[in-house]
Parts: C-alpha cells; sequence; structure tokens
C-alpha cells in the first residue's frame, strides 16, 4: 500500500565536488568526534553493574526507561543519513557538514547499542511502547521530510539537529547528575561528550545557514520548531510524563531516577524544559527567527 | 539548491512502523564487523605520516597526474557518502536484521575517512580537483546507482549488497590490494594500506550477509540477486566505475588513462590496463565461484579490452 503523498527527492549534481574545509568550526567537531572515539563494548565497564544492590521494581522501570532511551537513540539511524543525503544533493552544500554526520551516525549506534545492552543487564530491552499514543509518536517518518524536496531542508536541520540535539543534551546532564549506579554514569558521560558535538553543530551551522535565509524560510524554520515542540517534545517523547504523567514509562522514568539508574526527576525536567525553550527562543532570535508562545498543563505558558 | 527532482515510487511512499524495535544481536559475524570496526578506527589527519611527503623525487607532470588521479579516488569514496546511506535507510525501512543497521554508521564514517585521505593526498601533490577536466568522463564516476536501488522496493536488499559489495566493492578491494604491493611513494602506500584495512570489513559485511539470507531465500529471489550482479558488472564495472581503461573509447577516458600511468610509473598510487586486468578478470572469476554456492550463476562477460572471461 503506497502513502498518499510522494515523496520527491532532488536530483544530484555533483560536480563541482568541494571537499575543502569551509567551515573550520565544524570541521574542528569533526576532528574531535574522530579523537573522541569509544567502544560500548570495552569503554563501559559492564562488569560493575551489580543488581543485587536494586529492588525489584527499580529495576523493572529502568529497564523502560532505558529500553525507551534506545527507542528515542534509534530515530538518528534512518534521519541522519537521510539529511546527510540530502545535503549532497543540493548543489553548493559544504563538506564539512557531511563529514561530520557520517561521525554523528556512528556515535547514534553506540548510543543505541548502549542503551539496549545496559536495559539487557537491567533484566531485558523492551521492544515496543505500552500504548498505541506512544507508539504514534515514535513513528515520525523523519528520512522522509529530511529527503522531500518539497520541504526545506535547513527547517528540518534546525529542529533536530539544534533544537532537538540541544534538549537531549540538557536531558543528557540532568540524568548524569542524578545517576548514582556506576554503569548508567559511564554510559551518560559518554553520550553527554557526544552530544555537546551534535549540539554545538547543530548551532553552528544554523547560524551559518541563518545569513542567507529570506524572510519566508525564516518563518518556515520558525513554524517547524513550534511545530516539533509542540507536537512532538511536548507530547511527551523525550519526557514521557508530558504525554501522559500515568503512563507506564512516565512512572518509570520517575522510579529509575529515584534509584539513581540514570534519569531525572520530573520536576527537574519541568525546570529544564521552561529554560531550554527560552534559551531556545534567545537563540532563534539571533538567527531572526521568532518562536511564537507555547503551552502545557503542566508546564504553563512557554 | 537543485530544483530537479524524482518522482519514482520508492520506499518513502510506503508506510512503516518502527516497532516492535528489535535491537538483539541477529547476525553475529556482522555485530562482530560491527565492534571490529569500532576498534580499529583510524583518523587520516593524524596516522598518516603527511610529513613523510618528498615532492621532490617527482616531475611537476608526474604530480600533476597523481594530483588528478587522487581527486578522482576522492570522488569515488565521496559517492559512498552520498549514496550508500541510502541502504541504511532501506534497512531500517525493511527492518533488516540490527547488525546490518549498526554495522552501516561506520561504514559510511569509513568512507568519509576515505575520502578525506584521498583529498589530502591530492592536496599535498599540488591541490584537490574539484571535477573532471573532461565532463565526458563524468559519467563513469558520478554513480554506481545504489542511492536509486536501496529505496527501489521492487529491488531486494540481498540484490543490492551482492551487487554493490560482493560484486563491485570486491573488485575494488582487489584493486587496493594491488596497489599496496606496487605503490612506492610511502605515504600513498600508506594511505592505500589503511583504507584497505576498512574495505575488508566492507566486503566481509556483504558475503556474511548474503551467506545468512541465501538458504532463506527461494530460486525466484537468487535469479533476482543474480540479474543484480551481473548488471553492476556489465554495466558499472565494465563502463569504467573504479577503472578508466574500461571506460568507452573516447577522448575522457583516454586521458585518465594517461593519468593512471603517470602516476603509477611514479609510484604514486595508481597502476594500468596490463597489470590491472588480470586481476580484474581473477576477481570476476573467484566471485563467479563463490556466488555459485548460493546458486546465483554469473555468465561469461564480454568487454573489447579483455575479450571473453
Amino acid at each position: 500500500m503506497a502513502l498518499a503523498h510522494s515523496t520527491r527527492i532532488p536530483v544530484e549534481h555533483r560536480f563541482p565536488l568541494h571537499l575543502q574545509r569551509s567551515i573550520t568550526s565544524i570541521r574542528d567537531l569533526y576532528e574531535a568526534g574522530k579523537q573522541q572515539r569509544w567502544n560500548p563494548d570495552t569503554d563501559i565497564a559492564w562488569s560493575r553493574f551489580d543488581p543485587a544492590a536494586y529492588d525489584a521494581a527499580a529495576l523493572q522501570a529502568a529497564r523502560l526507561t532505558w529500553s525507551r532511551r534506545a527507542w528515542v537513540e534509534y530515530a538518528g539511524l534512518a534521519e541522519t543519513p537521510a539529511i546527510l543525503i540530502r545535503f549532497c544533493l543540493e548543489a553548493g552544500r559544504e563538506s564539512d557538514p557531511k563529514y561530520f554526520l557520517t561521525v554523528r551516525n556512528t556515535e547514534e549506534a553506540w548510543q543505541i547499542e548502549s542503551c539496549h545492552r545496559y536495559a539487557g543487564v537491567l533484566g531485558g530491552y523492551v521492544d515496543q511502547p505500552s500504548s498505541a499514543r506512544e507508539k504514534a509518536l515514535f513513528n515520525q517518518y523523519r528520512h522522509r521530510h529530511a529527503l522531500d524536496a518539497e520541504e526545506s531542508a535547513d527547517a528540518f536541520f534546525v529542529v533536530h539537529s539544534a533544537v532537538e540535539d540541544g534538549l537531549e543534551l540538557e536531558l543528557c546532564r540532568a540524568h548524569l547528575d542524578n545517576a548514582r549506579d556506576p554503569v548508567a554514569r559511564q554510559i551518560l558521560e559518554k553520550s553527554t561528550r557526544a552530544k555537546e558535538r551534535h549540539a554545538a553543530f547543530g548551532w553552528l551551522y544554523a547560524t551559518e545557514r541563518a545569513a542567507r535565509w529570506s524572510a519566508p524560510e525564516r518563518a518556515q524554520v520558525s513554524a517547524q520548531v513550534l511545530a516539533y515542540l509542540r507536537d512532538i517534545e511536548l507530547a511527551g517523547y523525550h519526557c514521557a510524563w508530558l504525554g501522559d504523567p500515568a503512563s507506564a514509562e512516565a512512572r518509570a522514568a520517575q522510579a529509575t531516577s529515584e534509584a539513581g539508574l540514570g534519569a531525572a526527576s520530573q520536576e527537574r525536567e519541568r525546570d529544564l524544559l521552561c529554560d531550554y525553550v527560552a534559551a531556545v527562543r534567545a537563540r532563534l532570535g539571533e538567527l531572526g527567527v521568532d518562536l511564537p508562545e507555547l503551552s502545557h498543563p503542566a508546564l504553563g505558558r512557554l | 539548491m537543485s530544483t530537479a527532482v524524482l518522482e519514482p515510487h520508492t520506499i518513502l511512499d510506503e508506510p512503516d512502523d518502527m516497532f516492535p524495535l528489535d535491537l538483539d544481536v541477529r547476525i553475529p559475524k556482522i555485530r562482530e564487523l560491527f565492534h571490529l570496526a569500532t576498534q580499529k578506527q583510524w583518523d587520516p589527519r593524524i596516522d598518516i605520516d603527511w610529513e613523510a611527503f618528498d615532492p621532490a623525487p617527482y616531475t611537476e607532470e608526474q604530480r600533476y597526474a597523481a594530483r588528478q588521479y587522487w581527486s578522482r579516488r576522492a570522488w569515488s569514496e565521496y559517492g559512498a557518502i552520498s549514496e550508500s546511506p541510502a541502504l541504511q535507510i532501506r534497512f531500517c525501512h525493511d527492518k533488516c536484521e540490527p547488525d546490518l543497521r549498526l554495522f552501516f554508521t561506520i561504514r559510511s564514517q569509513e568512507e568519509s575517512r576515505h575520502a578525506e585521505a584521498c583529498f589530502r593526498m591530492a592536496e599535498i601533490l599540488g591541490g584537490y580537483i574539484e571535477q573532471p577536466v573532461q565532463n565526458a568522463y563524468q559519467g563513469s564516476v558520478a554513480t554506481h546507482g545504489v542511492r536509486k536501488m536501496a529505496l527501489d522496493p521492487e529491488i531486494s536488499v540481498e540484490a543490492i549488497l551482492a551487487a554493490l559489495v560482493c560484486g563491485a566493492e570486491e573488485i575494488a578491494f582487489d584493486v587496493f590490494r594491488h596497489l599496496v604491493d606496487i605503490t612506492r611513494d610511502p605515504v600513498a602506500r600508506q594511505v592505500c594500506a589503511s583504507i584497505m584495512r576498512d574495505e575488508v570489513r566492507h566486503c566481509a559485511f556483504g558475503w556474511r550477509y548474503l551467506n545468512h539470507r541465501i538458504p532463506h531465500m527461494n530460486a525466484e529471489q537468487i535469479r533476482v540477486v543474480e540479474n543484480a550482479v551481473i548488471t553492476m558488472i556489465e554495466k558499472v564495472e565494465l563502463n569504467g566505475y573504479h577503472s578508466a581503461w574500461l571506460a568507452p573509447d573516447n577522448p575522457a577516458s583516454e586521458a585518465e588513462m594517461a593519468v593512471d600511468r603517470l602516476t603509477w610509473e611514479a609510484g604514486l598510487g595508481s597502476t594500468v590496463e596490463e597489470l590491472e586486468k588480470p586481476i580484474f578478470v581473477k576477481t570476476v572469476q573467484r566471485v563467479r565461484e563463490q556466488m555459485r554456492d548460493w546458486g546465483v550463476n554469473l555468465p561469461t562477460f564480454s568487454h573489447p579490452k579483455i575479450g571473453e572471461f
């Protein structure tokens, strides 16, 4: 069965092929990514995990939390190659972001493997959400949007590589701050370092591109960031309690936080989200993009 | 920005659901490759001794030829950045074994490293060149068509990987091994050897996947694999995608062959028709033998410069 909408993919004009360093800051991130590589198999001390230190309920909660984290990370497995291809299809795109995206995708794979493996040692990876609502939230078909010539690659990039990756970084830091289990901490430390580069990359390239945006293009970026925050984030994509505080995933995250197994409390995430949306609004403002007001029953006006 | 668009029916037009999301090890030999690649990462900026390059032994003509040769290699490696990631999208869409999806992320990163290393080699030789000197050659080097195949729901993953990896990449690998043997310049040889070490895994990936899949496929599905490999060899490899001397006779391919010869004479990294031809033939014969075990029967191929083989 085919979808009603047919995705029209741009045609590549490969030559002249620019491979020179042209955005030094992003090339430096690419170089740093290559140097700061790590190996989930050997750089995480898996044997240090002691299940006896936790009660069954905490372990059960944490396996769901870390499984869900694997699902979130998994989005990158199709999204990153799609935006990489899109950049290659568009004439004149610099080589630096393309190179960086290949490193980012490997780091996403390491994070997926780490989250999956940790869920395994906690009691077993869970391969799907508990509700149809949650499932729908994850099935975003990002690769289609990234490759669709009718959609702006820059707007897609700002949403997912700047705004979303920046939020992931802040959440990862909060989870690390609150983690006591040594294995959870190690995974979160490695992830935080990678996400620092990912978020920096997103905002650096967004800034680079913003200089050439027309007024309609800025409006498009604004509309897509707004839609993403309203329909995805505030619906509970990263913080399940925003979508349904009573859901299994939301309760699991709270219990994981209390056990020190690598999550943050709802209160901490609420403060973080409010601050982050304000920071995004300010940052987009510097790029000439206005972010309209948002609201959520648990967060108030943002 | 490009304005032209393609509108064939692709996997992007089909509904999919990421759940249930299997992340377990399903093909241990491919997961092993993912871990091995993670361990064996290298950095072209640091791990190649660029300072060791001495331009003095080479004439200006040789350096210019080698610049062109290494630029062309960079274009070819770039093709894997621009096209092959579509396979990863396909693996996710088809819910292929998770091992493929994870391995391919690092494979794409390795292609970046290769493009970067070839670019740097062209730079120290005098400067990277952004496009073929003669436009006619673009058709041979621009694409092997993998992006299109990867997004086409009518072509199976098995057919794509058999054609791209067990066919095309196997040929490229054997030529690379030969380049390591004959390249005298220490920096160029280091680049070839570093790339070759990654290519070992790239080829192993394809064979391991097909060895895993073939026992579950019926005769019709295997026939699709066979046709894809034949097309890749006839339409892409024998059209000069990797080797200029196989491209149709025209001033552009002759110019590229002259570049290859000068670069080879200088020991700066290329090879020439008379050395590569037996390697090419032997590789195709070996691939034919190995694929026979799958029930894939490759026919006799023919090329004006090789004859029947």
